[in-house]
């Protein structure tokens, strides 16, 4: 099988004010078709910013990151909004468009690849169906709960059909009940519909979902775990 | 994107700060609806000068004054007897002396102050055949002493069918005269109307005007006791500039340099040229109310480009390319534009009809009644009609276009060129 996510020796510096600051120091990563990874380690051990270049949000300082196959270092702007629509998001804070409705954020997304009207409706709402928001899908998210906002968040990111989905702390802002609820959501994504999935999680029941477990601490991968079911 | 969709997110954008976005579209509302009232009032006045024209406006003819047309004064008279020696010059087909006073006419009960004019009948009626004709009764080409022919606004003055003076009325005409010291006497003659004008309406340079009282010259050569005339019309066989220049400088070289000579197409030249700076003007202090107008756009695009920085964040994650977020930001900038435009043209030219109706009509009947002076050149209540040509129209859109484009481009380019990764992470 080929790798869809690719890091190879890959590193990443910031400035922070005039102070450089090594944020990936040197990280080799394959995640494959199917794949269902997550990435542990305490704050400002590196991960936001591995997630970050994976979704093709910024660039590595040195080394490569190939996504199926294409350097995303040697793209332009242009190049990786057109790449960036091939990967779903979830964020922690959910960053759904507050004057949308759970349709509209749906089906934003779609808009952007230039989807036909209809077709977006039809999509969208079958989208809220698979996340159980079909009753809900007019309503504004402030006035959906937090657990039924991410789950806008994860039928906006996978409008698109994308390759594979980056998760940040999906259940980080979200009550344990609720969070259960996204945990069965996520994992039935990956079990039933073969959905790849990257994410960044500090929830240790979430990552017990998952398949695979990295470790990662100032910029390094300092463990890798296999989780046998 | 597709167009339609950038549309609909821009106005998505708007309507969630309708205030503020109303504010902003009342700055450009304003800029544009001043700057479409004074030019289609601009164009209303261009209008009724040329309609002036066509309405058998004499371009043919010259006026000849002992002062100048500004109103210097001089010891030279001008004298009746002059118009003869005008009459020799080449090209000159009649040389119609004019002896104007200010007078009051005295007709049923009620007195008005008037200009009377004494003209030779036949002679004004040759020069002004189009608009020297009676609406009623005759003007006699050869009238006795007593014959008096009045302008449509001294029949009826208010324009309200109150009829003052109505032909066969027999009237009074008195003569303030200013005797030894500061003693006033009156002198008065009773005179039968004979005809009553067609309406001229707006300027009478030289020619008939709705407000003149007119008189046989030989009578007023007797009542008001003098040889001495306000202005010689002269008309000449040509209206071209060649013509009216050799003319011109025949006649003051005939009367010593002591006359000026003003060809009515060159009063009505110099009012439009005057008119046209003031509109010039005038448009570009609305200009400047538009530029405001433009400052505003930008600084709401801005602020809105900061609070919305995790939006375009967003936007920027699902695929959103750098160039639909510029015209997305543009985009609303050029709704506010467009929308201003719109309703700015719309109030700007119901202003300008307010202005036209109300305010025009004033002025122009103040100075109709002010105006009773020996000044041959008058406005008698232009009527103007303000227009909206499809230039204006346009311009102005285009205007509203333009300022939000230049106004809202930086805002639009900064939103675009923000890095993803720092646009999500703003707060």
């Amino acid at each position: 099988m080929t790798a869809i996510v690719e890091a190879v020796d890959l590193k990443k510096t910031y400035m922070l004010g005039k102070v450089p600051v090594e944020a990936l120091r040197c990280v080799n990563l394959k995640v494959e078709s199917g794949d269902f990874l997550a990435i542990l380690g305490p704050s400002g051990s590196g991960k936001s910013t591995l997630l970050n270049l994976i979704g093709a949000l910024d660039k590595p300082t040195e080394g490569k990151l190939l996504i199926e196959g294409i350097d995303i270092s040697k793209l332009n702007d242009n190049q990786l909004a057109d790449l960036r629509r091939k990967i779903g998001f979830v964020f922690q804070f959910f960053n759904l468009i507050p004057r949308f409705t759970a349709r509209e954020n749906v089906e934003l997304s779609m808009s952007i690849i230039e989807l036909t009207r209809a077709k977006r409706r039809k999509r969208a709402e079958d989208l809220l169906e698979i996340v159980g928001l079909k009753e809900r899908m007019n309503h504004k998210p402030t006035e959906l709960s937090g657990g039924e906002q991410q789950r806008v968040a994860i039928a906006r990111a996978l409008a698109n059909e994308p390759r594979f989905l980056l998760m940040d702390e999906p259940t980080g802002n979200i009550d344990s009940k609720n969070a259960t609820e996204i945990i069965e959501l996520i994992r039935r994504l990956n079990d039933e519909k073969g959905v790849t999935i990257i994410m960044v999680t500090h929830d240790q029941r979430l990552a017990a979902q998952t398949k695979r477990t990295v470790q990662m601490l100032d910029g390094l991968i300092v463990q890798e775990n296999v989780n046998q079911k | 994107m597709k167009t339609r969709d950038i549309v609909s997110y821009a106005f998505s954008a708007i309507r969630l700060r309708k205030l503020r976005a109303g504010l902003t579209t009342l700055g450009v509302v304003i800029g544009i609806a001043a700057i479409v009232a004074l030019l289609s009032l601009g164009q209303g006045f261009q209008n009724s000068i040329t309609a002036q024209f066509q309405k058998g406006f004499a371009t043919n003819t010259l006026i000849v004054s002992s002062q100048s047309f500004l109103g210097t004064e001089s010891s030279f008279q001008l004298l009746l007897n002059d118009s003869k020696t005008i009459e020799n010059i080449e090209n000159v087909t009649t040389a119609l002396p004019i002896i104007q006073q200010m007078c009051f006419i005295k007709a049923n009960g009620r007195t008005l102050p008037v200009n009377i004019a004494g003209v030779d009948f036949a002679q004004y009626q040759s020069v002004y055949s189009s608009t020297f004709v009676a609406q009623a009764g005759i003007i006699p080409s050869n009238p006795d002493n007593e014959t008096i022919v009045v302008g449509a606004r001294i029949h009826d003055p208010w324009q309200n069918q109150t009829i003052l003076v109505n032909v066969n009325d027999t009237v009074e005409i008195i003569w303030p005269t200013v005797t030894s010291g500061f003693t006033r006497v009156n002198e008065t003659y009773t005179g039968h109307v004979s005809a009553v004008l067609n309406e001229v309406g707006g300027f009478s340079i030289g020619g008939p005007s709705d407000l003149g009282v007119y008189i046989p010259i030989s009578k007023a050569q007797s009542f008001f006791r003098t040889e001495e005339v306000n202005a010689i019309i002269v008309q000449l066989n040509s209206s071209d500039e060649e013509t009216i220049k050799d003319v011109s400088a025949a006649i003051k070289n005939a009367l010593s340099d002591q006359v000026s000579v003003t060809s009515a197409t060159a009063v009505l030249s110099t009012i439009s040229t005057i008119f046209s700076f003031i509109e010039i003007f005038l448009a570009g202090i609305a200009g400047i109310s538009l530029l405001v107008a433009g400052i505003g756009i930008m600084n709401i695009m801005i602020v809105s480009l900061m609070e919305r920085t995790r939006e375009i964040g967003i936007l920027k994650a699902l695929g959103m390319k750098n160039r639909t977020v510029l015209l997305i930001f543009l985009g609303e900038a050029i709704i506010i534009g467009l929308l201003g435009a719109v309703i700015g043209i719309a109030l700007g030219l119901s202003l300008a009809e307010g202005v036209a109706r109300f305010g025009f009509l004033a002025i122009g009947r103040g100075q109709g009644m002010a105006n009773q002076t020996n000044q041959v050149a008058r406005t008698d209540g232009l009527t103007i009609t303000p227009v909206l040509t499809p230039t204006v129209f346009l311009g102005a859109l285009a205007f509203g276009l333009i300022v939000s484009v230049v106004f809202g481009l930086y805002p639009a380019w900064r939103a675009s060129r923000l890095k993803p990764v720092e646009a999500l992470r703003y707060e």
